[in-house]
């Protein structure tokens, strides 16, 4: 909302200095924005007096003119007829922007160079005279700025005004608000109220025919008017906060709703069919052309003002091309109405069209005060327009909007607000934004909100309203005496701040990707079609088709990001990021939001350093770093099993896993499908891990208990044996633990050999045993034993041989 | 009688003892051990005994060999440990073998950092769905449909009764649904706005403040913002409660605190006010408690809410909000 320092001053006195004011609005809640000259287009405009006038050589009609610009003499070609010798006259200088959007440049006009421009009223937008430079007072000084010499400098305010204020959507709104701060007493425009005579019925009626979405229409007509530009002041005022002047009866409407917030609207009376309003909903697929020359197709739930025929505007939002006012109109109809603000919000959504009038219908207009813009307007049409006003109003108000009184209690008030405000200071503070106030007890008032304060319906609404004129800042900060009871920390809380903490000890850092994809994302993945990831979830309004639904994994975003980073020559990357994904359920339930922990390396698996050669990172790299990530979460018993073909997507088939848990699957892991680096435009080998946390969050884990640490020493023996290259050799391991022997403490792969010596197609696997007795140190001949069982045991599963 | 070995020995040892330098010990060395020294000139001396005494004193003096070498050895390494030789050192400059760590996203410092903060204040910790139903993000809220107050906040749809959630304020709802005051909860999380320019991105975190109970008051709201701010920015940064409106708060403020760049002077950051708005709070309204079945007679209750986002942008001076998205590594790496 935008108002200017000097219109204020029509309603109310201002004497503190605008800075103060602004910030006493803010702090009232209504925030200034910014603060504005709206004549600082006149910046580079300065008064120039003309020295001497001599005849174009090339052009009858101009005359080339030497001008004071107090530091200067200028030359300026000038076609203007009153131009004299030592008259004074706005003088543009080249940069000067002009109103009509034009950018002044020193030029030559027939040959002749000209400095800058003499203005006409018209061209600075200053008046409506345009048949001539505009003649300055002669006591002004040549070179001084052209807004200060003739003090136009004014300030406009832009307020953002939060939605529940609709009465400050105008002039007077807002000068009520600095009245009451400044407790100063506001002065409302002179409105006689309408006379008994209602010779308007003679000509016109109003037939309200839908109440629920027009509780109240009121029109007058003004006779015989000469539809013209407006005068100098109100086409100031208009442009002053941003409006383009059209006509003095359109303008005369915006005028009036700038002031009051009263959205009005003026038909030409001669348009309407039969002379008459009806206001009516629309019946389903009429079509109405409104003023901006587009076609609307209406529905039923609009609300239409219709004439005796057809529709005439869409009502509250944008009236009909078929009831222009034009040059040629005689009789205007002027309508001041109250209209159900959700009947407007929704045909303003409906349509898509937002205007000024539905912005503050839809808001919530002052329904007491409807009649008193209407008598206002037709005033100004009859003065401006030299129209012939018809006697009296028409007034239908068939659903009265009444103002409930609300009962406050002061010491709820306090006990609100944390601070003791006695009853006068309250009564006082809400009297001041013309509350009427009552008492009713010894701890209560009556209050009654005045009518254009749509918004007040509440106790709360009250206290508000007193604490926000008392100062928020002189409520005195106090910490609550509150206990209450703690509960258990959230588990997808404590395991995702875990998984944070350890994947940055391993060296990953932490990325956030949007929680919105593109759908082909799914394409770009090698998705099969009933992949349950293509349970997309789409949004209806994204900003961008790249971002159209929401992820169903947490891979796109690593790529996308390892993209970005490759493309800024960021080569190594380790990164991972948490979040959820979401599977849809359909488009009317919520879907389902799944927790997961990704992460993604690429590039080389050090940083190039002194003491290790350069190696790109591989399969084994991101393991050892989800085993890590598992064990820091005490997860044990992990298996990885090779992902079967079907099940593998967007990672390689036999360079990937699927993490085995209890007997769940917790994630996967592996190395980015060839086909789908392509697809994401990548030119270098990734390896990702996914993990499900619900899933995760769903194992019984382990409970750590304290357990006896050993008192004899441990025996140890390698074994090597040679197998098939396909034999996996955790299936070694697990072949050694699954014999039950119960002296075995632990195994380890320590050596996987190819080539050389070793046949192909085979490999070696050296696998060291330790054996322990808790009850006595053991003997090597024992331990010889076990360990040759054991042996034999694994060549004759695996089919394996020994070393020669 | 020549000295016996265990003579010889003695002697020995103290003579390493007592040396102080690695000349000395390499003379005590020369001394007893060289071919010449008094130890090999008593092992020589064995071959004279009787038959039946040479294996013991041979082992005997064999054995003390062995403990002076070693007795040198270890002086000599003691003596290296105090004043090494010019020539014994590694490059202790050259990088370590073990791997940096990485760094946690801004985002999830500051968010740790709040949260840490109102934890302990008593805090709970909640989170709720990011996909919401219209009731929890608007309606509980007390935004009807077609409310002018959903304007506030550009929306994504999912359908007409599924949206991306445009704030955390509806796990208020979920957790007063669930629970009875008094309570306090903290409520962190991405929220979903169609907004996208240097100062919006269309995903973002806030961390929304709920405190209901008995006599909570609009001071306190104060009391704990106050608090909160000097421990998030500094004892130095005031702030100033100013109205304003929430549909699901009444009375409404947004709340402002000096400027951290310019302390009030004035500059580019916070458009030359001197202020910045970094929290929306107010006292729940009484529609939101009617609507979780709360005895508004009795139950008080304040409610804040702050985009995470901005606080990281004022404490670590980053100027685009976008940056948190591209993930760039040369950003991340510097937090
Ligand atoms: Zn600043």
């Amino acid at each position: 909302m935008k108002v200017s320092l000097s219109w204020l001053k029509d309603y109310v006195r201002i004497e503190t200095d605008i800075h103060d004011l602004t910030s006493a609005l803010t702090m009232a809640g209504l925030e200034v924005e910014s603060i504005a000259d709206p004549f600082d287009y006149l910046e580079k405009v300065v008064v120039g007096r003309i020295i001497e006038i001599k005849p174009h050589p090339n052009a009858g009609n101009l005359k080339i003119c030497r001008v004071d610009a107090g530091d200067r003499i200028l030359q300026v070609v000038c076609g203007a007829p009153n131009v004299k010798e030592n008259l004074l006259a706005p003088l543009a200088l080249p940069g000067t922007v002009l109103p009509d959007g034009s950018l002044l440049a020193e030029c030559e006009i027939r040959g002749q160079t000209s400095e800058g421009m003499l203005c006409s009223e018209r061209e600075l937008e200053l008046g409506e005279d345009g048949s001539g430079i505009m003649v300055l007072p002669g006591n002004l000084q040549a070179g001084c700025n052209i807004a200060r010499a003739i003090g136009l400098s004014d300030y406009v305010l832009e307020i953002g005004l939060t939605p529940n204020r609709s009465d400050c959507l105008s002039v007077i709104g807002i000068a009520r608000e600095i009245a009451a701060i400044q407790k100063f007493k506001i002065k409302y425009p002179d409105v006689r109220r309408p006379g008994k005579n209602k010779e308007i019925f003679d000509f016109t009626s109003v037939k309200i025919e839908a109440p629920e979405h027009c509780p109240r229409y009121a029109a007058a007509l003004v006779a015989d008017i000469t539809v013209a530009p407006s005068p100098f002041w109100l086409r100031k005022r208009l442009i002053s906060v941003g409006q383009r002047p059209i006509n003095n009866i359109v303008d005369i409407t915006n005028f009036i709703m700038l002031e009051c917030g009263q959205p009005l609207h003026a038909f030409d009376f001669d348009l309407l069919a039969e002379n008459r309003i009806v206001v009516r909903t629309a019946t389903k697929g009429e079509t109405f052309i409104t003023l901006d020359r587009k076609e609307r197709t209406l529905d039923p739930d609009m609300l239409m003002i219709c004439d005796g025929k057809k529709p005439a505007a869409i009502a509250g939002v944008m009236g009909g091309l078929n009831s222009e006012i034009g040059s040629s109109t005689k009789r205007v109809l002027i309508e001041s109405a109250y209209f159900n603000p959700l009947s407007i919000r929704k045909t303003s959504k409906k349509t898509g069209l937002s205007t000024e009038a539905s912005y503050r219908f839809e808001r919530g207009v002052d329904p007491g005060g409807t009649v008193k813009a209407l008598v206002r307007a037709a005033g100004l049409v009859t003065e401006i327009g030299k129209g012939k006003s018809i006697k009296g109003i028409i007034d239908e108000y068939p659903l009265i909007q009444k103002t409930e009184t609300i009962e406050l209690s002061i010491s709820a008030t306090g006990r609100v607000l944390g601070t003791e405000l006695d009853k006068s200071t309250i009564k006082s503070l809400l009297e001041s934004i013309e509350f009427k106030v009552k008492n009713s007890g010894a701890d209560t008032i009556k209050v009654t909100p005045p009518s254009f304060r749509v918004d007040i319906a509440r106790p709360v609404d009250l206290m508000e309203e007193a604490a926000r004129l008392y100062g928020y800042n002189r409520i005195p900060a106090s910490l609550p005496l509150m206990q209450s009871e703690t509960t258990q920390p959230l588990k997808t809380l404590a395991l995702r701040e875990n998984i944070k903490n350890i994947m940055t000890g391993l060296s990953f850092t932490e990325t956030v990707n949007y929680s919105f994809i593109c759908e082909s994302s799914c394409d770009r993945l090698n998705l099969s079609s009933d992949d349950p990831k293509r349970r997309l979830l789409h949004v209806l309004n994204p900003l961008t088709e790249e971002q159209n639904v929401m992820r169903t994994s947490l891979v796109p975003g690593l790529l996308e990001t390892m993209h970005r980073n490759l493309s800024q020559q960021t080569r190594n990357l380790n990164i991972f990021e948490t979040g959820k994904m979401f599977l849809s359920k359909g488009n009317e339930s919520l879907p389902e939001e799944i927790e997961m922990a990704a992460g993604l390396m690429t590039g080389g698996r050090y940083s190039q350093s002194w003491y290790e050669n350069d190696a790109d990172c591989d399969f084994y790299d991101i393991k050892g770093a989800v085993e890590g990530l598992l064990a820091g979460l005490n997860i044990d018993n992990v298996r990885f099993t090779k992902m079967p073909v079907e099940l593998c997507s967007y990672t390689r088939y036999g360079y990937s896993a699927q993490i085995i848990a209890e007997n769940k699957t917790i994630g996967i892991i592996g190395e980015v499908h060839p086909e789908v680096l392509g697809n994401f435009d990548l030119k270098q080998k990734a390896f990702i891990f996914e993990l499900n946390c619900n899933t995760v969050l769903s194992l019984s884990g382990r409970d750590k208990t304290a357990g006896q640490l050993p008192k004899f020493p441990a025996s140890t023996r390698d074994i090597t044996i040679i197998t098939d290259k396909n034999i996996e050799a955790m299936s070694v391991l697990e072949k050694i633990n699954s014999i039950g022997e119960k002296l075995i403490e632990n195994t380890h792969l320590f050596d996987i050999f190819e080539g050389a010596s070793i046949p192909a197609g085979k490999r070696s696997v050296s696998i060291r045993i330790t054996y322990r007795s808790s009850e006595k140190t053991l003997e090597d001949g024992e331990v010889n034993n076990i360990h040759k069982n054991i042996t034999d045991r694994l060549t004759m599963e695996f089919g394996a041989s020994l070393p020669v | 009688m020549e000295k016996t070995i265990d003579q010889i020995c003695a002697d020995a040892l103290k003579e390493i003892e007592t040396a102080k330098s690695k000349d000395s010990l390499n003379a005590v060395s020369l001394k007893y051990l060289s071919r010449k020294g008094i130890v090999t000139q008593f092992l020589r001396s064995i071959s004279k005994l009787p038959p039946e005494e040479r294996p013991k004193a041979g082992e005997r003096a064999n054995e003390t060999k062995r403990l002076l070498e070693k007795a040198v050895e270890d002086a000599i390494n003691s003596l290296d440990a105090r004043s090494p030789a010019a020539d014994s050192f590694i490059d202790v400059s050259l990088p370590g073998r073990s791997a940096l760590p990485g760094s946690l996203h801004p985002i999830t410092q500051i968010t740790r950092q709040i949260c840490d903060i109102f934890t302990r204040m008593g805090f709970d910790i909640a989170e709720g769905p990011e996909v919401e139903s219209d009731y929890y993000n608007f309606e509980a809220l007390n935004i009807p449909k077609y409310h002018p107050a959903r304007d506030m906040q550009d929306t994504f749809y999912v359908s007409d009764n599924i949206v991306l959630r445009t704030h955390t304020s509806p796990i208020q709802v979920r957790v007063m649904e669930k629970r009875k005051p008094p309570l306090k909860v903290i409520a962190p999380g991405k929220v979903y706005r169609s907004d996208s320019d240097i100062t919006h991105t269309p995903m973002f975190h806030q961390v929304e403040g709920l405190m209901v109970g008995e006599n909570i008051s609009f001071g306190n709201l104060k009391g704990i913002l106050s608090n909160f701010v000097h421990l998030m920015f500094d004892e130095k940064t005031s702030l100033r409660f100013r109205p304003s409106f929430f549909p699901f708060t009444e009375p409404s403020a947004e709340v402002d605190i000096l400027c951290v760049m310019c302390r009030g002077k004035g500059c580019r950051v916070c458009s030359h006010t001197g202020w910045l708005e970094v929290l929306g709070a107010g006292m729940v309204h009484p529609a939101v408690f009617e609507n979780v079945g709360y005895d508004t007679s009795r139950i008080t209750g304040f409610a804040f809410g702050m985009g995470v986002e901005r606080i990281t942008m004022l404490k670590y001076g980053i100027d685009d909000i976008r940056k948190f998205f591209e993930n760039d590594f040369r950003f991340l790496r510097q937090f």
